[in-house]
Order: structure tokens, then sequence, then C-alpha cells
């Protein structure tokens, strides 16, 4: 288990690589530099000259080859360092991590309310298949899934927002968050965070359900399923004890596939409820390139992937008894 | 105990999915609903547009209302007689013994129709309600919506099969192969999703959109199948390590099967209802996709009358609920129907089903 | 069945694989090894710090070497002309006054729905009155406002978007202001005397000697020399600010109160080359050396975050990508006891990021923030009985912001001047200005609108859409259906072209309808016009490079015409369409060079029509300012630059002490 483990992450690492090169090449190669962004929104009536962009230029290292700016990048790297951001003026290091917690925040709920819900949802629509109940349920759940994140977002800011005042518009936390109690905090990032997760969430629940039911569906027409019934064991007790625990070697995969998704996918609801995550610190980069940051952002995203693939490989040594790693 | 033996050549697994599919009437009327819809996309010229689906001009017979799907197809006489796009006035003057057959709505999914154009339609508002010329009212440039929908169909209906298309023959090509070969290509395959899996599409969109002279709607739905085909993948491959050890695999195998024939025959089948579900919700999801594209600046550029612009650009103004409505309710009837299908698809194709029936 | 993932890795369980993946780690660290490291401090900036810690005074410059004449040798030879130093304030009341009491009540105006050109202008009038007595003035308010993105520096030399500039301009030290019509003056806040030279050569200043830096350290003559010389230091990143700056000759403080800057050759825009952003010498003065950066040290990060300021506010409080609190400097109105300048009218503002423009409205809507700039669609969307109405009035103004389509002169479709008539009387333009833009904006036809001082008299004629005659000139420049497809070609070079080109255009809904309706229209025709958006960044680039063939964009106005020089003069950096006209060059440098406003007048009138003629733009529109303000809030004036771009602007807002009618 652990050469394993120690192989896999060497192996992450040589993929880290080749995927933070490819992306740079990528970036370096669209048209536009950070300059041509801090030029563009000056005064009308202030340009900068050729010699001024070629000494800025060099400040920032974008006279060089990208493929010997990138090595500089991979050299500071080892020394644990990102950079520090073109157009922030910061370090990429801190950047990241004022941003990390709000996104893992709405993600890691998102995702903990999407399993919540789905999987009963899904087991329940499993047994009542083909009932009007159910058909009901899945029409009503594909309904959700058709509106876009946006439409919903505004909708709910115009209702509980705007209309009726229970939730905060925007943003993470309230003006006097500082002068907060520890419950009081808690509260205001709750009533903050409440309708982006929401937004987030209710998108895949169909998705989800339809996974766990189509799981489901296979497995509850076994053999040894309809040894359980035949002996008498109660539908819940099939659905639980029997059926269940063998759809989960999909629904793992599923967390490994999930989490990059969570991670960047929030671009537009970040933008539109003013939640400070990596995601629209990701799509700003891009539009200022601000060649630091997105490599930085990159490198963490991928890790994280990475990460998600290797926890979904070893849960699967957890959850099906016919897999083992050595 | 000699019996007779049922020596009738079995029907074949695609003949025997389609029967049991036909005998489900929701599956069916969802299949119905997609094929009504694609009729609708192949006719759109004639059902909404400003341009003579037939009209017989100096002796001859034209069909201008080609020209929304091919420019060239729509005759160069009316460019040189000096119609600038304008049929019913022009077509009167210019000859009297003329005669049209215009299309069952006059308007266009392109632009806004002026005042005068044609007797008794006054022009297109901008922002108005469904009324007798909008049935489904009007954007913010005046642009008819119910023809920016009808014209919007085959994008809808096309725009996920070329994105899943892509991502579904390459997600289970390469999941096939990781799974059913193990061992180094297993190791290789599983590094190339993980590697395409950390790419970040908005940043290959970008550089989509910079590079290429004239990105059309197809690039971008290219772009986002290249990407997305790694869900499929993994899936496929959980499938296929799993299935390979099952007895018809070694029984093939003794009988000399080809690998691949195994795979994409044997193995594959038996696989497919999990892979279907992503896949499925993939198709629908596109225009969705494509919407929230819109929403970042990067949509498809004009002229692209789909449902996903439509819906982005009603919600900067939440008073025009019928550019939330129609579109959304389009969006909608589409991802039922292709879920229906998905599930009755998945009912008919799956094995293990046939069995339990006996 | 034991299904045994490590069958799958047989590959890396052998010895060769792991010398495999030990090969591949040691050649990245040699890789990285290779390449040239830099040091921690520096990562992606390069090695221009490297030199070690040298005295600010022997750094690189730009600055040529200069013996500057002592103040005395420089009074014998001069003679000095007074140059006005006014209190932007003071100058806006004047105007008020001029322009006679307000048409309406607070109360009457604050009752009217902003729904018509004359509604909009009682408003304005009634609401923009400056204060009447120190009585009317709530000092103890605090005033809300959006920003659209990031301040990404709080220091004015790194100042790079309009979104620092709005934060900047309440803390930041501006010794020179322009009013409503862009009349340069001595900022009286900082400025005793002003004095320009008869040969327009040097400029002196006096300042005053009661302003003193927010961490109590007197402001001085030594600090406009050293921002001068912090500017022109070549291994700092300082981005647009330098221009006009790197004309100056020199600046030379004398004592503590008296600067002189010189000129290298007189013009009338010298007064704008004197426009520099000053920052405290007493704590960038060693720390330069060692970080010219200015961001990346500890002690420049501090200053980052909370800066020693010389304005009327100061920043409290910073959270990045969320919100700058900005409080009230009683040392900058109080010297001793005395009040020394006007008294700032808020005591405390919040400025909020939102970048998206529907949450903005409804965070103006629900009092969040309390002034917004509006689209055309936001405007018009609001309903009567609206909660908007309950908090928030509308306010628009004109702004000389004009929109065109740049045709590239070098393109073989557009070179021929006919052409580009011909596009332009393609052109639905009522339809633009009708429909998609709802009777909004205003019509444009050449670079100065037709109230500026500088308008071509009489006014150039607006064009009406002629198929018929943009035909006709196409037919003329050679553009016929020769092989009846529909589309229009010409022969190039022994090949038939068809007239099929691509059109840039950032990613804004409104602009790209404008492309879309140029598209139609230019179909009607038999032209085939692609509509490419892009990307702002990318098509600032592509502009730059000439890589297009037509593009739609936007120019605001600089403060003195000759900024279009850089636009229209051959072969300079924002002459996008390579257009060329060598009398127009010619005019440009004479108008830098006349100093008779009349005279100027009228060569700039001469410059707008010939580029009339020549049509290297399509004009399409002026693009106004749109508001909504609290319905507290007074003293909002509109100029050309927008409403909080001139002297006194932003300052001259204030809120109400009286209670509010709904």
């Amino acid at each position: 288990m652990i050469s394993y483990l120690i192989r896999r992450i060497l192996i992450a690492v040589v993929t880290l690589i080749l995927i933070t090169f490819v992306i740079y090449g990528l970036i370096r190669s669209i048209p536009g530099d950070p300059i041509t962004v801090d030029m563009a929104q000056s005064d009308p009536s202030r340009s900068l000259s050729p010699e001024d962009r070629k000494r800025l230029e060099k400040i920032y290292g974008l006279d060089k080859h990208w493929t010997i700016a990138y090595g500089q990048w991979i050299g500071n790297l080892v020394r644990l360092e990102m950079g520090q951001s073109i157009s922030r003026k910061l370090p990429v290091a801190r950047l990241i991590r004022d941003r990390l917690l709000p996104t893992l925040l709405l993600s890691v709920s998102s995702l903990l309310i999407t399993y919540i819900l789905c999987i009963p949802l899904g087991l329940w629509i499993t047994v009542r298949d083909g009932t009007v109940g159910e058909r009901a349920l899945s029409t009503g759940l594909y309904m959700l899934y058709s509106l876009p994140s946006f439409v919903a977002a505004l909708f709910l800011q115009l209702l509980l927002s705007v209309k009726l005042g229970w939730l905060p518009l925007m943003g993470m936390v309230s003006d006097d968050y500082e002068q907060m109690s520890l419950l009081g905090k808690t509260w205001d990032i709750f009533k903050h965070a409440l309708m982006p997760a929401a937004c987030f969430t209710y998108g895949s629940l169909a998705y989800y359900t339809r996974f766990v039911k189509s799981n489901m569906m296979e497995v509850v027409r076994q053999d040894y399923v309809r040894t359980a019934k035949a002996k008498g064991v109660t539908p819940v007790g099939v659905v639980w004890k029997h059926a269940f625990r063998n759809t989960l070697i999909p629904l793992v995969t599923l967390i490994g596939l999930t989490l990059p998704a969570l991670l960047s996918g929030a671009v537009i609801l970040e933008q539109i409820y003013s939640w400070p995550g990596m995601g629209s610190l990701f799509f700003a980069s891009i539009r200022e390139r601000d060649y630091p940051t997105i490599m930085g952002l990159t490198l963490v995203f991928s890790a994280l992937t990475l990460l998600g693939q290797l926890l979904a490989d070893l849960l699967y040594a957890v959850v099906d008894p016919r897999v083992t790693y050595s | 105990m000699t019996g007779k033996v049922n020596t009738q050549r079995s029907r074949g697994f695609w003949a025997e999915s389609w029967q049991r599919f036909r005998g489900r009437w929701l599956p069916m009327s969802a299949l119905l609903i997609v094929i009504g819809l694609a009729v609708v996309a192949i006719l759109a010229p004639a059902i909404a547009g400003t341009k003579p689906v037939i009209c017989k001009y100096k002796g001859r017979l034209y069909f201008p209302a080609m020209g929304y799907w091919k420019r060239s197809w729509e005759n160069p006489v009316f460019f040189q007689d000096q119609f600038y796009k304008r049929y019913p006035e022009n077509l009167k003057e210019k000859d009297p013994l003329s005669w049209a057959i215009y299309p069952l709505v006059f308007q266009d999914p392109f632009r806004r129709v002026r005042d005068g154009e044609v007797e008794g339609q006054p022009g297109n508002q901008p922002n108005a309600a469904p009324n007798g010329n909008n049935w489904f009212g009007t954007d913010q440039s005046g642009v008819d919506v119910f023809a920016q929908m009808v014209h919007g169909t085959s994008i809808a209906l096309l725009v996920g099969f070329v994105s899943m298309g892509i991502a579904a023959v390459i997600g289970i090509t390469v999941g096939a192969f990781a799974g059913f070969f193990g061992s180094w290509i297993d190791v290789v395959l599983s590094r190339l999703i993980e590697l395409v899996m950390c790419v970040p599409t908005l940043v290959l969109i970008l550089a989509l959109l910079a590079v290429i002279e004239k990105p059309t709607i197809w690039h971008l739905m290219a772009i986002i199948g290249c990407t997305r085909w790694t869900g499929i993948a993994r899936l496929t491959r959980a499938e296929f390590l799993k299935l390979k050890e099952l007895e018809y695999v070694t029984a093939a195998r003794a009988l000399g099967v080809g690998n691949v024939a195994i795979m994409f025959r044997h193995v594959l089948r038996n696989a497919l209802a999990p892979i279907l579900v992503p896949i499925t919700f993939g198709i629908a999801a596109a225009i969705l996709i494509e919407s929230g594209l819109s929403f970042l600046g990067f949509g498809a550029p004009p002229p692209n009358p789909s449902w996903g612009t439509l819906l982005n650009a009603g919600r900067t103004n939440m008073d025009s609920w019928w550019l939330v409505l129609f579109p959304g309710l389009a969006i909608f009837m589409t991802v039922l129907a292709y879920n229906l299908i998905g599930e009755g698809l998945q009912e008919a194709t799956d094995p293990r089903l046939r069995q339990s029936q006996h | 069945m034991l299904i045994q993932i490590n069958s799958s890795q047989r590959f890396l369980s052998g010895s060769f694989g792991r010398e495999c993946l030990a090969g591949i780690c040691l050649a990245v660290c040699l890789l990285s090894a290779a390449c040239e490291k830099s040091s921690p401090d520096e990562s992606l900036l390069a090695e221009s710090a490297s030199h070690g810690a040298e005295p600010a005074e022997e750094r690189e410059t730009l600055i040529e070497p200069f013996d500057p004449p002592t103040l005395e040798e420089l009074d014998a030879q001069v003679t000095w002309i007074d140059k006005p130093v006014l209190d932007a304030m003071n100058v806006s009341r004047e105007d008020q006054e001029i322009s006679g009491p307000p048409s309406a009540t607070v109360d009457e105006a604050l009752a009217l729905r902003n729904d018509s050109f004359d509604a909009n202008a009682t408003i304005v009038d009634a609401l923009g009155r400056l204060p009447a007595d120190d009585q009317a003035v709530n000092w103890e308010s605090q005033f809300l406002r959006r920003l659209e993105g990031d301040v990404k520096s709080t220091n004015p030399l790194m100042q790079s978007s309009t979104v620092e500039s709005e934060v900047l301009k309440y803390f930041s030290v501006y010794l020179h202001s322009y009013d409503w019509n862009m009349k340069p003056f001595g900022n009286a806040n900082y400025v005793e005397t002003w004095q320009t030279s008869e040969d327009g050569l040097y400029d002196k200043i006096v300042l005053r000697d009661d302003m003193v830096w927010s961490d109590g350290e007197p402001m001085t003559a030594f600090d406009v020399e050293f921002s001068y010389r912090t500017i022109m230091d070549p291994a700092i990143p300082i981005p647009a600010v330098r221009t006009g700056t790197d004309k100056l000759r020199w600046v030379q403080a004398y004592d503590e109160r008296t600067i002189v800057y010189f000129h290298r050759e007189a013009s009338a825009t010298n007064v704008w080359d004197m426009w520099l952003p000053l920052v405290p010498r007493h704590i960038y003065k060693d720390s330069i050396a060692e970080d010219p950066t200015l961001q990346t040290s500890e002690y420049h990060v501090k200053y980052e975050q909370l800066p020693v300021v010389g304005g009327p506010y100061k920043i409290t409080r910073r959270v990045r990508g969320q919100e700058i609190v900005l409080e009230r400097r009683d040392e900058y109105y109080m010297h001793q006891g005395q009040q020394v300048r006007g008294k700032p009218h808020f005591k405390k503002l919040l400025f909020r990021t939102i970048l998206d423009p529907n949450t903005a409205l409804l965070a103006l809507r629900t009092g969040e923030v309390e002034e917004c700039s509006m689209t055309p669609d936001q405007w018009l969307g609001q309903q009567p009985g609206d909660s908007f109405d309950k908090l928030n009035i509308k306010a628009s103004g004109l702004q000389w912001v004009y929109f065109f389509i740049g045709w590239n002169c070098q393109s073989p479709f557009f070179n021929d001047k006919r052409v580009r008539w011909a596009m332009t009387y393609a052109y639905d333009y009522r339809e633009m200005l009708d429909v998609i833009y709802q009777g909004l904006y205003e019509p444009c036809n050449n670079l100065f609108h037709p109230d500026s001082w500088m308008a071509p008299d009489p006014p150039l004629p607006m064009i009406q859409q002629d198929l018929g005659k943009s035909v006709e000139l196409l037919r003329q420049a050679g553009w016929t259906d020769t092989d009846a497809d529909g589309i229009l070609d010409k022969e190039i070079h022994g090949e038939q072209v068809p007239f099929e080109f691509t059109i840039l255009v950032a990613q804004r809904p409104d602009r790209i309808k404008c492309c879309a309706l140029l598209q139609e229209s230019l179909d009607r025709i038999g032209i085939i016009c692609h509509v490419r958006p892009v990307e702002f960044t990318v098509l600032q680039q592509k502009n730059r490079d000439h890589e297009f063939q037509a593009t739609m964009a936007g120019w605001g106005t600089g403060t003195d015409p000759y900024s279009n020089e850089n636009i229209f003069a051959t072969e300079e950096d924002r002459n996008y369409g390579v257009y060329s006209n060598p009398r127009v060059d010619e005019l440009f440098a004479e108008g830098k060079a006349m100093l008779d406003p009349v005279k100027r007048a009228k060569i700039y009138g001469e410059i707008a029509k010939l580029l009339y003629e020549d049509q290297p733009y399509t004009w399409l529109y002026f693009r106004n300012a749109f508001y909504g303000f609290n319905r507290k809030l007074r003293g909002y004036r509109f100029s050309p630059r927008g409403p909080y771009s001139y002297g006194p602007g932003s300052d001259s807002l204030w809120k109400s002490a009286a209670a509010v009618s709904h």
C-alpha cells in the first residue's frame, strides 16, 4: 500500500509538471500580456512609450522565451515560491491562501448537501420506480436541472434579498463582521453562503439522483437481491443492507470526478454573488494575463484534482472487496 | 427426450433492444418529441422567416428561403435587382405578375422587422411582451423570440450531439482500453485521463477564440467535447475492470474472438448502463454550457439565434419574463426528452433486465 | 475473483519503472537548476534590483543630466506671469451661481421621475448644487460607493486603471486640477502661487506651508522632486503614469516650498506634463534601492495595504477584492487649531467591489451602495413603483466618450476612401440610436463633440443610411458582383477577391449588437461581414499590431485635444488603422505650438473636417453617463469626463442633513 502511494505521488508530480508546462505555453501564446492590459485601461491621454514597454517587459520577465520563463517558475516552485502577482502586487501564495477557504466552504458544503440529498432520493426513486410520485419527483428534478444557475441566482437575489430581505445580497461577510462574536460570525457566514451554495447544488441533484438510480437498478436485478427478497428481508433492508453497497464503486468514482468542477466551476456564481473564491480569481487573472497567478491556481487546481483521483482510487479498495493494492 | 431445439436465429442485440424500447410509452413519446424538434429544425425557414419559401419572379420559380441554410442558395437575381433583402414590396414593385408564399410567421431570427416591410404588420418593438405579431415577444433589440427559437432548434439539437459525440467516442475508447487491458496500458491511459482532467477548459476556450479566425459555436462545442470525455472514461474504465473477469469474456477468448471485438461487442453492451447517464445529461447540458459561456462573454459570435443566448439576454431584465420562460421551457423539454430516452435506452439494452424477465 | 490493481502497475513494480521515475525527477531538478535562478524576493521579476543597496541619489535614471540655475538666476532672467490658483469647490460654486437659481426645489426634483430630457435637466440642476451653508451638510455621513473591479495598488505611481483613479482621488495629492471645461488651474488646497514664464519654458510653484502627511510629517517641495525622480526611475515598473512626465526637462525643489519645472519647449500642453502624483519622500527614499518594484518587500507591502497619504482621506481598511474604507483626515483641513481648507463632506467612504452589473443595481436598490453607473437597459428597465425609487433617483449627463468602427487603411478592402464612405452610408444609424440604445445616446460623426470648444464650425452633417449611394461608391471603387453569386468582388493582384471581412469587437453585448447591425446592413448590399467578439486584451493587442480589418472601439476624451495626435497622426501609437494624412500631421504640430485659444480652436476644427472627409473611422455615438444616486446625495455634476473626473468632481458630493422626502 505504501509503495503504491509513493508511486502515485511521484507520478502525480510528473503529471503536474506536464500540465503546468502545457498550460503555460498555452496562455503565453494567447495574444496580449499584462502590459497590454495596463495600457488599455489607463487614461486615453497617456500611453506607454516603446522604451518603457521594454523596461516593463524586462521587469516582469516577459522578454525571455516562454520555456525559459517556465523554467524559472519551476525553479522558484522548488524553493516553495509561487511568485508575485503582476496585476495585484501581492505574493501569489497569499492571494490563493486568502481565497482557498471561501472556495472550500462553498464546494464542500455543496458536495455534502448533494450527497446527503441524492442518496436517499436516488434510493427512494429506485424503490418506487414507475409510480406517479416518482415520475413527478424526477420531472421536478429535471426542471431544476434545466434552469441555468445565473437565472436562478438572480431570481433568488430578487426574492430573498431585495423583496423579503431575509438573506444578504452578496459577499461573504457583513460590514460589521469584525465586531461580531464567534457565534455571530458563523451565523453571518452561513447567511451569506446559503444562496450561492443553493445555486451551486440544485443543478446537480437531478444528475446524481439519476446516477444512483441507474446503478441501483442494475444491482436490484441481481440474483443475490432476489434471494434476499425471497428470504423475507424487508424492501428497505434489501435496498440498504444488500443492494446499496454494491453501487458504491461508481459513487466513489463520482467523488473523484466532481472535485475539479467544484473548485473552478463556480466562476459565474462567484461573480454574481461577489464571493471571494478562486474561480473568479482565475477568471480575472486570465483576463489580466497575470501569469504567476494563473500558474499558481492551475497548480492548486491540478494538485487537488489529482488528490481527488487518488482518494477515489483508495476508496475503491475500501468499498470493493475485490480490489486490492499491493 | 429429444425435444425440438429452437433454431431460429436470435434477432440481434439492437433489434431486440429496439423492440423493448418501443414497448414503453414514455421513452417513445420522448423520442417523438425529439423527432418533432428535428422536423422543426429542418423546416425552420418555412416556419419563420422574411424570405419567401417559394416565389415566381419574372417567369421563373425561386426558393429564397433556402438562403437561411446557405447564403449562396438565395438566388443572386434578387441582389442584382436591388432587392436589398426586402421581398414583399420589391417583388410587387419589380414584377407585378409575381407571386410568393411566405413562411408561417413573417419574422426574422437575425434582425428586427421594420415598419412597412409587409402590409398589415407593424415593425417590432424592442422588449415587447408576447402579442399577435410576436408570439413569444421580442428581445431588447426587437428581434422576434419565436423566430429565434425556431431557427435555434437545429443548434440546440446538434450542439449536444457534437460535444457529447466527441466526448463519448474518446471517453469510451480510452476507458475501455484502460479497463480491459490493465497493466501498463491502464497506467498510461489513466495518467492521460488525469492530465486532461486537470486542464482548465476556460483557458482552452480563450486560446481557441483568440487563435481561430472565424470561431463558431461548433468550435466551442468541439473543445467542450474534448475536455469532458474524462468523466466518461473513468466510468467506463471502472465498469470494464469489473466486467472483464466474467465468464463470457473468458469463453469468448477461448473461442478465439479478438480483443477489440470482445471489448466492443460483448463487454461494452453490459457496461453501457451507468455510462448512459452522463452521456444523456451531457447532451442536454451542452445548451446550458453555451448559455454559461454567453454569460462570461465567450458566446458564439452573431448571428447566433440559440436558446442559450436568449436565456442569457433575459437575465438582465427580469421583467421580460418571456425571454426566460420560453427558452427555459424549451430547454427543459429537451432535457426531459433526452433523459427519458436515455432511461428507456438503458432499460432496453440492459441484459440483466432481460434475464430478470425470464 | 480477486482483482488486483497492482497487476496494472506491473510496469512500475519492476526496477525499470522505478529507474524511469527517478530519471525524470532528476531531469526536472537539473532543468530548474540550469535556468537562471532568481532570488526569492523577485521570482518572476528581473534582476534589476540586485545591484545592491545604492543611495537613492545615485540610482540610474531616465532624466538627462541637467544643471539647473539657482533661483536667483532664474528670477533674474525670466518674466513670471501669474496663473490661476483656485479652490475647485469655489470654481464650481461660482459656476452654479452664474447659471442662476435652481429651476426647482430639492423636494420638487426628488418627486420627479427621470424619464425625459427635461426631467433629467431639472433633477441634475436642483440636486447638483453645492451646499448653501455648513448647516445643510451632514458632516458625519458616510458614502457607499461601487467599484467595478479591484484596486490593484494604492500607490499613486502605480495606478493603471480607472478603478484605481476613482479611489486614489480621495487620498492622493494633486497640485493641479481642471474645471468642468477642462481649463487647468493650480489647486489652492496645496498651492499658494503658480507662475509661468513668459517664454513658456518654466513653471514655478510655491506650496503652502500647512500640509502634513497622514503620519504627521510635513509635506514639502522635496516630496515633489522625489516623486519626479521616482517616476523617472527605470527600475521601477511604472505603468503609463510616466507619459507626459517624461516630457519634462527637469524638476528642481529649491527649498521646502518652491518648485520649478523645466520644459523642453514652449507648448500649450506643458501644463499637463506637470501633472505628477506625489508620494512621501521620507517613506520611500531608502527602501526603493532594496525593492524597486515597490510591492515585494515587507516594508512596501505594509504601505501598500495602508499607505501614508496627503489627501483629504486616509485608508483605514482594505480587503482585497471586496472593499476599501476611507476616513476623513482631520489634519488635512485643520492646522494648528484653525480650519485652513474646506472640510471634506463625508466622514467615511466605503467602496464595495461588485463585478456583476446586475448585482450592483440590486445593491443600489437595497441601499448597500449609494451610487452606481447604469447601462441603457438598466436605465430604462425601472418601472414606476419599483423599490428603486424608494431610495434612489436616476441622473444622467453628457460625456465625451465616442464609439466608432475603425477601418484598417492598409487592408485591400479599406484603403480606398470611397469604400470607407460606402460603409458609412450603408450603416443603419437610426436603428442603432433608436432601438439598440433606445434614444439614450447622442449621434456622433467626428471626434469632437459639437459643444466642445474645438468642434468644427459650422458643424459637419450627420449621415443617413443610403444603400443606393453606398452601392454606387463601391462600384466606383471597383467592387461589383462579377460572378453573379450575390457577393461583391474585385480583382486584386490578378485574383477575384470577394468582399468578405471580419470586424473585431470587445465582448460587450451592446457593442456586439452594433456590429451585428453592421453585418445586417452590409448583408443587404452584398458584403459579408463576420463579427468576432474577442477578449479586451486580445482586441488591444490585435489593434496595436494592426492585425485586423475592422474593429469597433471607443475613446474617452483627454484633457487636451492634442491627445488625439496619438490616434490620428502618421505612425503614432494609437493609430491602429494606419491612417496617414500629412496635412493632418502638420495641423497637429501647429495646434501644439499655438498658444492663442481662438486660433487653436480653428486648427482643431480643421483637423476634424479633414478626418471627416477621410473617414478612417465611421463614428457611431457619444456614450452619455447614466447613474443612479441615493436620494440623500447632492452635488453631482456631469463633466465631459464623467461626474467624478474633474475638479472638484467627486469632492463636490455631499449628503443633506435634512430628512429625506420620498
